[in-house]
């Protein structure tokens, strides 16, 4: 039959990694920047800051819990359909937003209605990606995550703008038909069969398989513990500092100094990934222990330069480990599976993501970072096989 | 009313004397306590004053006066209720003291009465006492050191501040907005709104109708709700606080957009977007057609799907049937 022996890597692939550039910067750039309209909802719907975020919290969590339904859906009907329609809905979702009444009105549509579009688009790009590089897989996958960090420097300053002009509401209008652009980034996930396709079966016989793949399950567990720390860094950073005495200005601004560090730990390791030769898991392990032990010097270092440095220092390694850590489970369950596989990660890796800003708060300023700094480790060494 | 010739600023070459007496005089009281206000003895006219508005509290401000014109020594005071002002320049000239004439001035008006001159060391005090009650009181008060060359300290009496909004308020048609007036720590005796039109402000609400509601949740903010808004509510908005000293003002801003404005924005780009699809799906129909079936090897995943569209029912073949379908829609 004529499938491919291997994936192609390169050609048409080019194209799939500017799509998911794109499908990043909409999806988690629009996540990250939506706390520009927060403000904004809190004044018209009088509503403490604390529900009102709770907008994000559900999308993210529809995000990530409906991945798995991305998933098998692209598994039976292949990338493209589900991506345009994970599109519709997200752009549907803003769209209804703007006409919101009330906060309830505003969980339902953006948080539910476009977090199972944008469930429906993340996944099986990335999924889709995996498939058509082998050889330089960890620098498609570095490069198209950085449309995440270069999102979020774009979309603050535009939403901003937006809503000096319009209003919320007509900036929610505007950034649904932003969201439409899903749409176009879907139509060009080409279709790609590979020699393992008719041999793993359908969705329901390679969501068993991978249920009971030793070294599939340690490594969810591993990405669970490392996602639980991953956030802990950044929703404490800021405070961090100002207990240290730092001003908000200079704070924020060491914020956007780790954003930049973070992308390019993206495109380095990405790179480094497909040079280096042997098995990508080490690398995963080398930034997990690296990140660690950032994270552990954090209560020690008071000094400005220190803390500078290790910020930049922290960017560079927790941005390094995403391409390589999407680049491990390819090599784990073949890329035949890849889509379902994907997808269960991200559903339980999203535990882990909720529990961690939480159960950090709970701690006091140096448990935080050591806690951090625990997960990372835990997860880095379970990914040592 | 007059006060003791001997206490009015040195005009006249005899009064040196009397200053060095008066200087004596005051010696002692002045050893302790100079790190605060220097301490004036009380004149005939300020105890008398004193006496009728002994009720309102007393405010007292220092200013320091130095010989750097590049840097003028200015007070803004904040005062909302009548209260009794005690203003203290203090000055440290480069010669001699007695040499140097003190005068205050209340705007451009020269001001005769009810100000002490003190000197302590070197350095040259005035105090000037005034008891606020009404609006005719505040204004720009100023004392000024020397003859040849003067330097001057500038206290200025302002009633508190109003805060409206500096950027524009965006809203649309048939919506309801709320414009909030609101000063930091002062209770304004009343609060009106007015509407302006280039330089003439309409009162807002004096005919009471259901279009505009004043409220206000504490005494320190004014609320103007405006229901069924249109194009014709656009421009700025005037709140006015009444205090006992005088009136205070800020202003809003408030735009009107209609719905139209961003549709046609998002209609623009929603058609850029299907556009965008047409380009993609067609540009990959055109090079699928290009292709031959009978090309084995690399290149064969597009015309692959030609091929399985006569052929066999190999599971996979199913979704990829469906999927044409879907793309050629």
């Amino acid at each position: 039959m004529a499938y491919r022996a291997e994936p192609p890597d390169g050609g048409w692939g080019w194209m799939v990694v500017l799509s998911a550039f794109f499908q990043s910067a909409l999806v988690f750039g629009v996540l990250r920047s939506f706390g520009v309209f927060f403000v904004e909802f809190v004044a018209a719907f009088e509503e403490p800051a604390a529900r009102v975020s709770w907008i994000a919290s559900i999308g993210i969590a529809v995000q990530q819990f409906g991945s798995p339904v991305g998933s098998v859906l692209s598994t039976k009907f292949g990338p493209r359909p589900v991506v345009m329609t994970g599109g519709i809905l997200a752009a549907l979702g803003m769209l209804l937003a703007s006409f919101a009444t009330s906060l309830t009105h505003l969980y339902l549509s953006i948080g539910l209605l476009s977090g199972s579009g944008w469930a429906l688009t993340f996944t099986p790009t990335l999924a889709c990606l995996s498939r058509y590089f082998s050889r330089r897989r960890s620098l498609a996958t570095g490069l198209a995550l950085t449309g995440v960090g270069l999102s979020s420097f774009a979309f603050a300053p535009l939403f901003q703008w937006l809503l000096n002009h319009y209003a919320w509401r007509g900036a929610l209008l505007l950034v649904s038909a932003l969201s439409l652009h899903l749409v176009a980034c879907g139509a060009l996930l080409r279709p790609l069969s590979l020699a393992e396709d008719p041999v793993v079966g359908g969705p329901g016989a390679q969501i068993t398989s991978l249920l009971c793949h030793g070294p599939f399950l340690r490594y969810t567990i591993a990405i669970t513990l490392i996602n639980t720390g991953y956030f802990i860094p950044y929703v404490h950073l800021v405070a961090h500092l100002r207990d240290l005495g730092w001003d908000p200005l200079p704070a924020a601004f060491l914020l956007s100094v780790a954003a930049i560090s973070d992308l390019v730990g993206r495109v380095a390791s990405g790179w480094l990934g497909d040079a280096v030769p042997g098995p990508v898991a080490r690398l995963l392990m080398l930034w997990t222990t690296l990140t660690g032990v950032i994270l552990a010097l954090y209560p020690v270092a008071e000094v400005p330069t220190g803390l500078v440095a290790l910020t930049v220092a922290y960017g560079f390694t927790s941005g390094a480990l995403t391409p390589v850590a999407f680049s491990v489970l390819p090599e784990l369950v073949g890329t035949g599976k890849i889509y379902c596989g994907l997808g269960l990660v991200q559903m339980v890796e999203s535990i882990g993501g909720l529990l961690g800003a939480p159960l950090s708060g709970k701690g006091n300023r140096i448990s935080r970072w050591a806690m951090a700094a625990v997960f990372y480790h835990a997860g880095g060494g379970g990914e040592g096989n | 009313m007059r006060a003791l010739q001997g206490l009015r600023g040195p005009r006249a070459p005899s009064l040196p004397l009397l200053l060095l007496c008066f200087l004596a005089a005051v010696r002692r009281s002045l050893e302790d306590g100079l790190s605060t206000a220097a301490p004036f003895t009380s004149l005939p006219v300020q105890e008398e004053m004193m006496t009728e508005y002994s009720n309102l509290s007393l405010e007292s401000h220092n200013l320091s006066v130095t010989e750097r014109p590049n840097m003028p020594a200015e007070k803004n005071i904040t005062l909302e209720r009548p209260s009794n002002v005690e203003l203290t320049c203090q000055f440290t000239p480069s010669g001699n003291l007695n040499a140097v004439n003190v005068t205050w001035k209340k705007g451009d008006k020269l001001l005769e009465d009810n100000y002490l001159v003190n000197a302590t060391g070197s350095i040259l005090y005035t105090q000037y006492r005034v008891a606020v009650i009404n609006s005719k009181q505040m204004g720009s008060y100023s004392c000024f050191f020397g003859e040849k060359k003067q330097q001057r300290g500038t206290f200025n009496l302002k009633v508190p501040e109003i805060n409206g909004k500096n950027k524009p308020l965006i809203t649309y048609v048939g919506d309801t907005v709320v414009l909030i007036c609101k000063c930091q720590d002062c209770l304004p005796l009343n609060w009106t709104w007015y509407s302006g039109n280039g330089s003439v402000q309409v009162p807002i609400g004096v005919p009471v109708n259901d279009k505009y509601v004043i409220s206000g949740k504490h005494a320190n903010e004014t609320r103007l709700k405006i229901t069924q808004l249109s194009e014709d509510d656009q421009g700025t908005y005037w709140c006015h606080a009444i205090f006992e000293l005088g009136e205070s003002e800020g202003h809003v801003e408030l735009v009107v957009l209609s719905y139209l404005v961003p549709l046609k924005a998002f209609c623009a780009i929603a058609a850029e977007v299907v556009l965008l699809v047409a380009i993609i799906l067609l540009f990959e129909m055109y090079t699928q057609k290009k292709k031959k079936p009978s090309d084995d090897g690399k290149e064969i995943e597009q015309g692959e799907q030609l091929k399985l569209d006569d052929s066999n029912g190999i599971e996979n073949s199913g979704p990829r049937h469906r999927k044409n379908e879907s793309v050629g829609q």
